[in-house]
């Protein structure tokens, strides 16, 4: 077992994923966390920090930052390449706070409508300066260390991690970001150069090496990526608290640690998964950041739990050895287990070889062994249902007299869990089962189907494991009976046979007969969470879609853009309810900014007057002039009151901004969808334009065209 | 604690049942080391010894019927070091060599599932019947009450004159001490015993003196006194661990006083000495991951090494032995030498390193042949399918330990799986509501299926809860828990799909009964206010027992014997206590809790409706009683709202600990709930949902008070709801006895 190198007990609560550690003074790295009570603890060993402004000094080691609000992300690193010093960046929901801790002063603090839920501080293609990049609901924001937005773009959904990593193994680095639409996409700049979409929220990121990068999971996945191939993942059932990459064994490759909910940490080889050491904190781990804490000259890996333990590994060849020695045994376990498990299987294939004939058996006996007939076989078809709520429908069946007791449905993200079991009444079983599914997203789910086949009666069954896949567009059915056609459309020209895209038709939707594409394209399906869509095309190549679902047209579009090996496409984009809606929501945030405006005003007001009440009450009181006092402190409890009442209009004023600006972002990047490559990222950074400068009719028809 | 024991590994043989494993004495004059004999489920019995930590085996007969027990014997007076096993119904015996000398057939219709040695005397037992041999000659039998789970003979050193005394653990909670097949008497323990030692392995200074343990997981000491057992200590189970399935005593220690040596279900070993108060201590426990089915002391691995030998139901025999193997391992490896180039640990002994790479060979070997063997299975399948054959297919066979265990500390069931090969998951499905709860050292990944509520036009799948735990990666054993409500009744099944190709399932049933949180007992408490229900009618003993066998867990099949059947039950988490009595054509059932009263008369009817039989029911209600019961929950709901407020504190105090830097200015209650915050915590974390329980068990009681006197109360429950909320034992009690009307 690898023993931290030191382990120390800061009497101040971490919270999650708020850890780093910075070099306020250019030398001494300093532990910072965001702790209870909305402050910053900054945790320095080694020089005397100086009290004053922002700082509180607490024990001998520990100064405490207040920030006034709840702190959402933490982050420090070299913003300014001229001073040599890491700058401390501190992100709340609707702030973002630079700060330069040894000289107690504010670098900048700007106003971050779209919150701040993750922060990294790096170098952006294209910028000179390094970036501190904010991630908040669905927008992506850098800022340099004089605090001028220097890069912004919009992505799928409300950011919840973030790292910088090689990406394309070209010596710069790309960002990645993780959303809570299961998402990883990969900005090189302001432009998205891969997504690949996970099963849940995307919790954590870090770079490990090159072009490989760890993830984790809100379900307690971890895994590595190396580029956009997923090398391995697990899953555990506690939660992955962070991922952090640290060269532990010394080997000169780094591992991927991970910190857990329950305490445990974690080091697994990058390649394999295996793990190589772990060790366990009496509580959850809140972070892990590596740095020379002891000044020796050697990084340590430095993890921290949310009751303020910190423990520090160093790496060591010899310690890891150790280890080794246990893991013999544990490898004759697993080899014995194994071997075990193979001579069972031998076993029961020596049964099998004498064919079971059915007059040798008595019905009983069949029943008990939950023998079959050898000729069973299972069917398993895809079809979709119209009856009642429209759905997908899975049906299981088997060709004789068995009956499927059970099925079980290993998929990831269709389901709440990762799976779902299917079991009916033991009145109602047939050799048949119907299951239907209801998927939320459009994406290709490959269903791990294991059917429990018995004669009925027994309590041993045949688990058939069949595997389906679900394509994207499963949850349209096609039906050219529909009369009614959508208003909104996306058009634009493809040079491509016709043929192609009926091939592509058919891979990506649940079709029972080919449809006919010959001459000209027409296919109208169902959607089955409602609505319809409609797929035209033309003999000069000319494609229509018609749909009132912008989400649905973007990912038609990218789907077939993909399927084709398009790189750039440019469309026309018809969608005037959307418009509409971003017309009013543009007003509603300009109504918002004015309430809050003047909010802001009322408040100053009164904080003046509270100031004068307290003095005028305590002069009172000084004076011994009891009456006048209590009446003072009476206006101050009224004033007071007023303050909250209004503290409470501002706040759900700037809940709604914050709802309707996610809106105006989702709606840009929806439309950026809708485009191809270099017209993708030129829809975002016009619109972003048109925003700043408040013109909502070239918006508008950037939304349209892709271009003002 | 301060004994340090290594592990061992020393040989896999197939699924090994309990008591399956001996030691043989040494009779050799020499200094050898001694050797283990193992029987398994494949049927092979075999022995071996250590050579210089190589294996020797010492014979290994071929498979046949699985061994059931094994036990060692002789001549009286003599070296016990004859082999003894049983199989289905007969009893082999052999000698230490491996030379067989007896092949007894018991003609007993059920298989021998207990086997005592004592001389020429052998006492061989089914499930109920405990039959008698003497020099094969059959004297006689005893039938039990309840099943038999394990016999001892007394005294452990007999003199030919001693008459032979037989003693009987019996599922009922009870001791039967036998005279030949006589039953002298009964003594109760306080759980349902899984198997009894002799103390010390002598039985003490008389010869008499006992130490059991149960399936809850307690180990008691009693010695036999004629007639009056007398109840020395007794270690209760406070860390929840699995129940006990093997003792046995053996100086490890080396103070010249046998030590106690625990094996669990759980795959704890622990090792007690005894103190001067012959009081038993813990020095030592260890967790081999696999239930310990046989537990042994003795000198195996090297000489002058006493050494603690285990089996595991995976068939694992292993060690933990005073020398240390450990040491020899890590003292090679330099600290410091980061630099060394091999990349291969050369702190691996060249031994170890031949043993894995001997077994990976072996390991590759077999992965061939089952691949080839696998090819030619789909062959023949697929063209089975073709020619449309009627030959008929097995599912893949394999051995499961499970068991269902109602645990008395939290009062919810532990739910154990145990499969000899890698399980990949196991589907648990209920119809009655019931709450699985999270065990912190079970890794599997759970998900569950959310149950659409039934719909007019189906009737529902009878579903309350469907759940897949997927193991991780070589996981043999799965544990769960579960809660249950009192009063709903049906089935939980687990579906257990191994890592087997092809694949196949076994499914287990375990019933849970109306009263689930109930518990025999032997003690009863007549002080306390009963409510009565009295039934007659035209029914038989066997028919009320049957009922009764319904609603309660712990009550055995068959109606003991006698005429009047007298049973007695507690409620493990209310304390509350239930005595049933009945007879033919009547019953008499008493308890302090109405809700208990309530559930049986309900569930008594139904049956007896079923079976078409006309009762006669009568009930007492006892106003006291609704106050004693309150009483009884009060000190636990008091300490429950308290640790609720306590930890609904505590974030708050937190942070002003930190804006304010000192607690000083605080009331001192305020800074006692500062301090003991960790303990609060895991305190509170430990009994998730208690209060609510406790909530609902209140609440039951309040509407099965108002329905014995007819009168639907559900209006009245939110009023009880803010009365528990604002809580004071003299208000709850008077919301109970108002009138409703």
């Amino acid at each position: 077992m690898l023993v931290p190198i030191f382990t120390l007990k800061i009497k101040h609560k971490i919270h999650p994923r708020m850890v780093t550690v910075g070099k306020y003074d250019g030398l001494h790295p300093c532990l910072t966390c965001g702790t209870t009570a909305s402050k910053v603890f900054v945790h320095n060993p080694h020089s005397q920090a100086i009290a004053g402004g922002r700082l509180a000094i607490h024990d001998s080691d520990i100064s405490l930052l207040s920030i006034n609000q709840s702190v959402s992300a933490v982050c420090a690193g070299l913003l300014d390449t001229t001073k040599n010093r890491d700058a401390l960046c501190i992100g709340t929901q609707t702030n973002l706070l630079a700060y330069d801790v040894h000289d107690n002063k504010d670098l900048f603090y700007k106003e971050v409508p779209d919150g701040v839920n993750s922060l990294v501080i790096g170098k952006m293609p294209n910028v000179d300066k390094p970036l501190v990049v904010a991630g908040g609901n669905c927008t992506l924001q850098g800022f340099d260390d004089t605090g001028e937005d220097v890069f912004w773009t919009v992505t799928g959904d409300v950011v919840s991690s973030l790292t910088f990593a090689d990406f394309t193994n070209d010596g710069s680095n790309e960002l990645l970001v993780g959303s809570e639409d299961y998402d990883i996409r990969v900005f090189h700049g302001d432009e998205i150069i891969a997504e690949m979409t996970e099963t849940e929220a995307i919790t954590g990121l870090c770079s490990i090496s090159g072009s490989r990068f760890g993830y984790a999971l809100a379900n307690g996945t971890v895994g590595v990526y190396d580029r956009t191939a997923r090398y391995w993942r697990i899953k555990s059932k506690n939660q992955v608290m962070t991922v952090h990459s640290f060269d532990l064994d010394g080997d000169g490759v780094p591992e991927l640690i991970t910190g857990w909910s329950n305490g445990k940490i974690d080091a697994r080889s990058n390649a394999t998964g295996e793990i190589i050491f772990k060790d366990n904190m009496t509580s959850a781990v809140a972070g892990m950041v590596d740095a020379d804490y002891r000044l020796d000259g050697k990084d340590q890996l430095i993890c921290c739990s949310v009751d303020g333990e910190v423990r520090g590994y160093q790496s060591d060849r010899s310690r890891i050895r150790v280890v080794d020695a246990n893991k013999a045994t544990t490898d004759m376990r697993d080899l014995n287990l194994s071997k075990q498990n193979l001579l069972l299987e031998l076993q029961n294939y020596e049964r099998e070889k004498e064919p079971l004939k059915a007059n040798q058996l008595t019905s009983s006996e069949k029943i008990e062994g939950g023998i079959i007939p050898v000729n069973t076989s299972l069917n398993t078809n895809l079809t979709i249902n119209t009856k009642g709520r429209p759905h997908i429908e899975l049906i299981v069946s088997t060709t004789n007299e068995t009956i499927v007791r059970m099925v079980v449905i290993f998929a990831e993200g269709l389901f709440d869990g990762e799976s779902h079991i299917v079991h009916p009444a033991s009145s109602a079983l047939s050799n048949q089962i119907r299951i239907p599914l209801y998927p939320v997203k459009d994406t290709l789910v490959e269903l791990h189907i294991q059917a429990f086949v018995s004669l009925p009666g027994s309590c041993n069954f045949h688990v058939f494991e069949v595997t389906n896949v679900l394509p994207v567009f499963s949850s349209y059915l096609y039906d050219m009976s529909l009369t009614k056609e959508p208003e909104s459309y996306v058009t634009f020209a493809v040079n491509e046979r016709m043929q192609r895209i009926g091939i592509w038709m058919n891979e990506n939707f649940l079709l029972t007969n080919e449809i006919p594409c010959d001459a000209f394209i027409d296919a109208k399906f169902l959607a089955l969470r409602g609505g319809e869509i409609i797929i035209k095309m033309t003999e000069s190549g000319q494609v229509t879609i018609k749909t009132d679902n912008i989400d649905l047209a973007g990912e038609v579009i990218q789907s077939l853009a993909a399927f084709l090996r398009l790189e750039d496409l440019q469309v026309t984009a018809h969608f005037p309810m959307h418009l509409e809606r971003l017309g009013e929501i543009m007003n509603t945030v300009d109504n918002l900014h004015a309430v809050n405006q003047k909010l802001a005003a009322e408040m100053t007001d009164h904080s003046n007057l509270i100031r004068s009440l307290v003095v005028r009450a305590e002069d009172a009181r000084l004076q011994d002039d009891i009456s006048n006092m209590r009446k003072g402190y009476v206006e101050l409890q009224d004033l007071n009151r007023e303050l909250i009442s209004g503290y409470h209009v501002r706040s759900t004023n700037h809940q709604e901004l914050v709802k309707s600006l996610k809106v105006v972002n989702q709606i840009i990047q929806k439309a950026s969808q809708l485009r191809v490559g270099k017209f993708q990222t030129q829809v975002v950074s016009q619109c972003r334009e048109a925003i700043k400068n408040s013109q909502v009719t070239a918006l508008f028809k950037i939304i349209r065209a892709g271009s003002a | 604690m301060e004994l340090d024991l290594t592990a061992v590994d020393y040989v896999q043989v197939a699924v090994t049942d309990k008591k399956c494993m001996k030691i043989l004495p040494n009779n050799d004059k020499r200094r050898v080391t001694q050797k283990v004999v193992v029987g398994d489920k494949s049927g092979v019995l075999q022995c071996f010894g250590m050579k210089k930590r190589e294996l020797n085996s010492i014979f290994k007969l071929l498979p046949g019927p699985p061994v059931s027990k094994l036990e060692l014997g002789g001549a009286l007076g003599t070296p016990q070091d004859k082999i003894f096993a049983s199989c289905g119904s007969e009893v082999r015996g052999y000698s230490r060599k491996g030379k067989k000398f007896l092949d007894f057939n018991s003609n007993l219709t059920e298989p021998i599932s207990n086997l005592c040695i004592s001389g020429s005397d052998l006492v061989v037992a089914g499930l109920y019947i405990c039959n008698y041999f003497c020099d094969c000659v059959d004297q006689g039998y005893y039938l039990s009450n309840d099943r038999i789970n394990d016999i001892i003979c007394l005294p452990v050193n007999r003199r030919d004159e001693d008459r032979l005394v037989s003693v009987l653990a019996c599922n009922d909670r009870i001791l039967r001490i036998l005279e030949a097949t006589a039953l002298k008497y009964e003594l109760e323990v306080p759980g349902p015993p899984q198997c009894v030692v002799p103390f010390k392995d002598t039985g003490g200074e008389e010869g008499m003196e006992l130490v059991y343990g149960t399936t809850d997981g307690k180990v008691g000491h009693v010695m036999l006194n004629n007639e009056q057992p007398e109840y020395k200590w007794e270690i209760v189970n406070e860390k929840n661990l699995g129940g006990i399935s093997c003792l046995t005593h053996h100086d490890i220690t080396g103070d010249g006083v046998p030590d106690l040596l625990v094996g669990r279900d759980d795959g704890t070993v622990e090792i007690f000495s005894y103190d001067i108060a012959e009081e038993p201590v813990l020095r030592f426990a260890h967790n081999f991951k696999e239930s310990i089915t046989a537990i042994q002391g003795g000198v195996v691995g090297s000489l002058g090494f006493d050494e603690v030998v285990v089996s595991t139901y995976a068939g694992w025999v292993s060690g933990l032995t005073t020398e240390h193997m450990q040491k020899k391992v890590t003292s090679s490896s330099i600290p410091g030498n980061t630099n060394s180039a091999n990349t291969q640990p050369a702190d691996m002994d060249e031994d170890t390193q031949k043993k894995i790479t001997n077994l990976r060979s072996e390991v590759e070997a077999l992965q061939i042949s089952v691949e080839s063997e696998r090819g030619r299975h789909m062959e023949q399948t697929s063209k089975a399918i073709a020619n449309n054959s009627s030959t008929l297919t097995r599912p893949a066979a394999f051995h499961i330990n499970d068991k269902f265990v109602l645990s008395p500390v939290d009062a919810s069931y532990h739910l154990s799986i145990e499969v000899q090969t890698a399980i990949d998951h196991v589907v648990l499905q209920s119809d009655v509501p019931v709450d699985l709860l999270d065990k912190e050292e079970t890794s599997a990944v759970v998900a569950y299926t959310s149950i659409p509520p039934p719909t007019p036009d189906s009737s529902g799948d009878d579903n309350f809860l469907l759940a897949t735990y997927r193991c991780q990666s070589n996981t043999t054993r799965l544990e769960m828990k579960v809660r249950s409500i009192e009063g709903q009744f049906g089935h939980l099944q687990a579906y257990v799909i191994p890592l087997l190709k092809p694949k196949s399932c076994v499914v287990r049933r375990y019933p849970i009964k109306p009263l689930s949180l109930h518990q025999r007992t032997h003690d009863f408490d007549e002080q306390r206010p009963m409510n009565v229900l009295h039934l007659s009618g035209p029914f038989s003993v066997a028919e009320i027992h049957s009922w009764v066998a319904f609603c309660l867990p712990d009550v055995p099949e068959r109606p003991p014997a006698g005429d009047t059947v007298n049973l007695y039950f507690a409620n493990t988490f209310l304390d509350t206590q239930l005595a049933c009595i009945y007879s033919k054509g009547e019953g008499i059932f008493r308890s302090d809790n109405i809700s208990t009263i309530s559930i049986l008369k309900d569930m008594l009817t139904k049956e007896a409706t079923a079976k078409k039989i006309n009762l006669n029911i009568q009930y007492e209600v006892s106003d006291d009683s609704i106050a004693y019961t309150l009483q009884l929950l009060h000190p636990k709901l008091d300490k429950q709202l308290m640790l609720a407020k306590k930890v609904q504190l505590l974030d708050a105090l937190q942070e002003l600990q930190v804006h304010e830097g000192s607690m000083d200015f605080l009331a001192p209650e305020y800074r006692e709930i500062l301090a003991e915050a960790d303990k609060i915590k895991a305190e509170f974390k430990k009994q998730p949902a208690r209060l609510e329980r406790l909530y609902g068990m209140i609440t039951d009681l309040f509407i099965d008070k108002h329905k014995f006197k007819g009168v639907n109360v559900k209006q009245k429950v939110p009023q009880l709801l803010e009365t528990l909320d604002n809580y004071e034992l003299p208000a709850l009690i008077d919301f109970f006895h108002q009138s409703v009307y």
